[in-house]
């Protein structure tokens, strides 16, 4: 494994029966897993190629029994991991083999529909679009829609603040919940915010949500729903060049319009694609926009005018406007199984995240084939365009020799130049353990204190998900000391009253 | 007295880290256009930022915009408007409301987090912060965030600084998104709904796909001191419910129509446009009928956010308890109540009502000897109180950055 998670605990390990012998005394039956095999479905998440078994699984449900189990490991000096459905791109939810790893998989209920305060109570568990599905008949959904939403539970989403294809038009997870319940490692329970629009002091349901699982379990969560656009209509756009298609989306933008949904692939993603849905893509250019709008009827018919007009103005060479629900889910098809399709052509692939000012494009691109040039790996870009979210697959072959190391070398140069070029590490995916070593690639040493202030604001021990977002741990007193800058006053002048 | 001239970040952190020997407490200021806002604080030396008024890159392809925070907030809006954009969660210019002159600073409005109509769609100040240079409590200038509008690298601390009120770092450049401006807009009018019917109308567009993004209510009472831009509405006496569409003028116009059709059983609707729509709703965004220069100017003023659809039945009783007026905006969520002069500013009986609602609310307007003895704002439950103090202090452990503005067990 490339990258150390903490040193596990021998004294934490040498109690290893007594400890499930005590979580078994708060979750009972099947609540508590502990043989080999059993625990074989937790040893990842969605970053697949880092495998850990836990110490042991503890499946409470109900928010009494996650608040015993962490008073419990807090108290004994036990870490614990939180895990949602396991989809984390970054490894969010990977296990520490000394660690209880805290499934949430039992909190599957909608616990209520307000329709007149436009809010979904729900427990962490329900996935992303059990939510929607539950309030459709409203005509009502959950915006956020991260590809994996079949899957993902709700919690994950809180704890990754996870985008989608319509976070530029409707926001991100952050955006999208109102309030939660949360148990701190200390076992105690506070619910924060509830169907407000707003919480009262300070945002502490700002700073939980994409805080990765290191600041407390969430065990309810409330989130805003919304009406289903009246109709939604797409383009399909090819250019000769990437530059094109980028200036495209800075007119589209720059005109006033937001797109429902604005993603562009490049012709290796395109390729693959095509061949795996038969989307109908050209494969005679070298991007590619999917350009959704969204909205009353009149609204989009207008706007799609606007759009094909400004496409052409920037020497589109294919445009297709879809006319139906068919046709536009067709549109979406390649787009959508980009990641499975190019899962075929290459053994392996790994998935970056960085976003980039939209303006970089054509840039980053370039920069990355010749990185693909240099470590001799071959890459297939697929992009949020309306929000700067870039995607690059990165296909390598785990079995040959040093390729994955190289895979992930590349992946971090990929990241860099994002930062290089005015832009994150990760738009929507997390840092987890995958990007947690580039960090100071972005922030300081002062920049990364400060955050670890706050965690220990949350959790002063650090036992909760350590190892994930920070490259170094520190201990909470030593990062809360205040040092006196000489004494001398500098502004020796300043009013005092 | 002199105030010293911070040029820079450096400049911050050499006031700040003097402060911290010092263990003198800072009041930071831009302006000063919401030092009337909070408790009264134990600070005795102001920390001004309005020489850090520079705009350090405005993208409008890009949809962001990066600041210093003394920059005015007025010279910002105008040079984003030169590009048809704005910042979606309409700020709220406070002044009018608490009779001082000026919008203040960028800083200042993210600072305060004062969010206007459109915050039931577009969300507020908080939702717009997308990354931040500042000092903490600790001397040190960090940043937080990024300058793209999606990003998940660290934690969201941009988050914690909206509406922190000065109290956790001073900010000293922010990068915040910026959205196109509507081309057209419509208000839709119903006359003469109590509270609660009223309520229940804005419920009834909210929960329409047609994409709202103004629901507000004034009881006739609001009109007694009608000022600025409710002129337009005329008919005074009569209560008003107000909903806003905004986009391209065909569907603006589309969407009324059906909007029109969703509210007929609440009445006869009037559609207002563009310049008279505009005008009223910036006069609900800066609560103008409760202005300080108006009638009810040496009223305490409220600011109560609750669940939208109980928005109603709460400010009738409050209107009902105490004499005071209120109107609604975000569709009954956010109440703001100007109530008869008290020396506790009704503060028990309020926050019993409120907090039975679900809700939370704040003093904003009141004299100095009635913050002194009131909570300004909302007091949390020990355990959120607990966590929030320990959020503070991760930021400012002596205590430097605007003490005792949120609380006042420690300004006495």
């Amino acid at each position: 494994m490339a990258i150390m998670m903490p040193a596990s605990d021998q004294a934490v390990l040498d109690r290893r029966d007594a400890i499930v012998a005590a979580l078994r005394g708060i979750v009972p039956g099947e609540g508590v897993i502990d043989s080999a095999a059993e625990m074989l479905p937790y040893e990842s998440d969605g970053l697949m190629a880092y495998r850990q078994p836990p110490m042991v699984v503890v499946l409470p449900d109900t928010t009494e029994q996650v608040s015993k189990v962490l008073k419990y490991c807090c108290e004994q000096g036990i870490k614990v991991v939180p895990r949602g459905s396991g989809t984390s791109l970054s490894g969010g939810a990977l296990p520490l083999a000394d660690g209880v790893l805290l499934g949430l998989g039992k909190f599957k209920r909608i616990r209520e529909i307000d329709f007149d305060n436009r809010v979904v109570v729900t427990e962490p568990g329900v996935t992303n679009l059990a939510i929607s599905q539950a309030v459709a008949h409203a005509g009502f959904y959950y915006a956020p829609d991260p590809s994996s939403q079949i899957a993902c539970s709700i919690g994950g989403n809180v704890a990754e603040n996870s985008g989608g294809v319509h976070c530029l038009k409707y926001g991100m997870t952050t955006n999208n919940v109102l309030g939660c319940e949360i148990v701190l490692m200390s076992g105690e329970i506070l619910r924060i915010g509830g169907k407000s629009a707003e919480n009262a002091g300070y945002d502490l349901m700002g700073i939980i949500t994409g805080s990765e699982g290191l600041l407390g379990v969430i065990t309810e969560i409330t989130v805003r729903i919304l009406q289903k656009p009246e109709t939604a209509r797409a383009l399909m756009v090819g250019f000769a060049e990437v530059e094109a298609a980028g200036e495209c989306v800075a007119r589209i933008i720059g005109a006033g319009i937001i797109p429902g949904g604005m993603e562009m692939m490049d012709k290796p993603a395109i390729h693959a694609a095509e061949a795996f849905v038969h989307a109908g893509y050209p494969l005679d250019v070298e991007a590619l926009l999917i350009i959704e709008l969204d909205g009353p009827g009149v609204e989009v018919d207008e706007l799609i005018g606007r759009v094909e007009t400004i496409a052409k103005g920037c020497g589109s060479t294919t445009l297709q406007i879809s006319t139906s629900e068919a046709e536009r889910n067709l549109f979406w098809a390649g787009r959508k199984a980009a990641f499975p399709a190019v899962g075929r052509i290459s053994p392996d692939y790994l998935c970056m995240d960085g976003t980039i000012p939209r303006g970089a494009l054509p840039k980053a691109l370039a920069r990355i084939r010749d990185l693909s040039a240099k470590y001799d790996l071959r890459v297939a870009n697929v992009f949020h365009a309306g929000d700067g979210n870039l995607h690059p697959l990165i296909l390598y072959d785990a079995n040959q020799p040093g390729e994955m190391e190289r895979a992930e070398a590349f992946g971090a140069d990929i990241l860099r130049c994002c930062v290089e070029l005015g832009g994150v590490l990760t738009g929507e995916h997390g840092v987890g353990i995958e990007k947690r070593d580039l960090m100071p690639e972005m922030f300081s040493e002062i920049d990364l204190n400060q955050q670890q202030r706050l965690k220990c604001a949350f959790d002063a021990q650090g036992l909760l998900n350590p190892g994930k977002v920070f490259p170094t741990l520190h201990r909470c007193a030593e990062l809360g000391r205040v040092h006196v800058h000489g004494g001398r006053l500098a502004f020796p002048e300043l009013p005092r009253f | 007295m002199d105030t010293p001239r911070v040029r820079d970040a450096k400049d911050v952190e050499q006031v700040v880290r003097a402060a911290i020997a010092s263990e003198q407490p800072l009041e930071i200021i831009g302006h000063g256009s919401r030092r009337l806002v909070g408790q009264p604080m134990a600070t005795n030396a102001v920390l001004e930022l309005s020489a850090l008024n520079a705009v350090t890159a405005y993208e409008p392809n890009e949809l962001i915009i990066t600041v210093q925070a003394g920059a005015p907030l007025a010279d910002v809006l105008s040079l984003i408007d030169s590009k048809d954009q704005q910042f979606a969660f309409e700020p709220m210019d406070t002044s009018a409301l608490l009779g001082v002159s000026g919008a203040g600073t960028i800083g200042g409005m993210i600072g305060a987090g004062l969010a206007g109509p459109r915050r039931i769609r577009a969300g507020g100040a908080r939702d717009h912060l997308l990354g931040a240079h500042a000092v903490s409590g600790f001397g040190d200038s960090f940043k937080t965030g990024g300058k793209v509008v999606k990003n998940v690298t660290g934690y969201d601390l941009c988050k914690l600084l909206a509406g922190s009120w000065g109290t956790l770092a001073v900010m000293t450049e922010v990068t915040l998104k910026v959205m196109p401006k509507p081309e057209s807009e419509r208000t839709l009018v119903l006359r003469g709904l109590d509270d609660v019917t009223a309520n229940r109308a804005m419920t009834a567009a909210l929960g329409s796909p047609y994409d709202v993004s103004g629901a507000a209510h004034l009881p006739h009472q609001a009109f007694r001191s009608a000022a600025g831009g409710l002129a337009g509405l005329g008919a005074p006496g009569q209560a008003t419910t107000l909903l806003r569409l905004e986009g391209i003028a065909a569907s603006a116009a589309d969407r009324a129509g059906s909007l029109g059709k969703t509210l007929a059983p609440f009445g006869t609707v009037e559609v207002l446009q563009d310049a008279v729509s505009a005008a009223i709703w910036s006069s609900i965004r800066d609560v103008l009928p409760f202005a300080a220069q108006g009638a009810l100017g040496a009223w305490p003023v409220w600011r109560i956010v609750c669940p939208p659809a109980s928005g109603g039945a709460l400010g009738q009783q409050l209107s009902r308890d105490t004499g005071g007026d209120v109107i609604y905006d975000w569709g009954g969520g956010l109440i703001w109540a100007a109530l008869p002069p008290r020396p506790d500013a009704h503060a028990a009986l309020l926050r019993a009502r409120v907090d039975a609602a679900g809700g939370h609310a704040m003093l904003v307007r009141a004299s100095e000897l009635v913050r002194r003895n009131v909570d300004v704002f909302h007091p949390q439950s020990g355990g959120v109180a607990a966590l929030s103090e320990r959020v503070r202090a991760s930021f400012d452990p002596k205590n430097i950055l605007n003490r005792g503005r949120l609380l006042r067990a420690v300004a006495t």
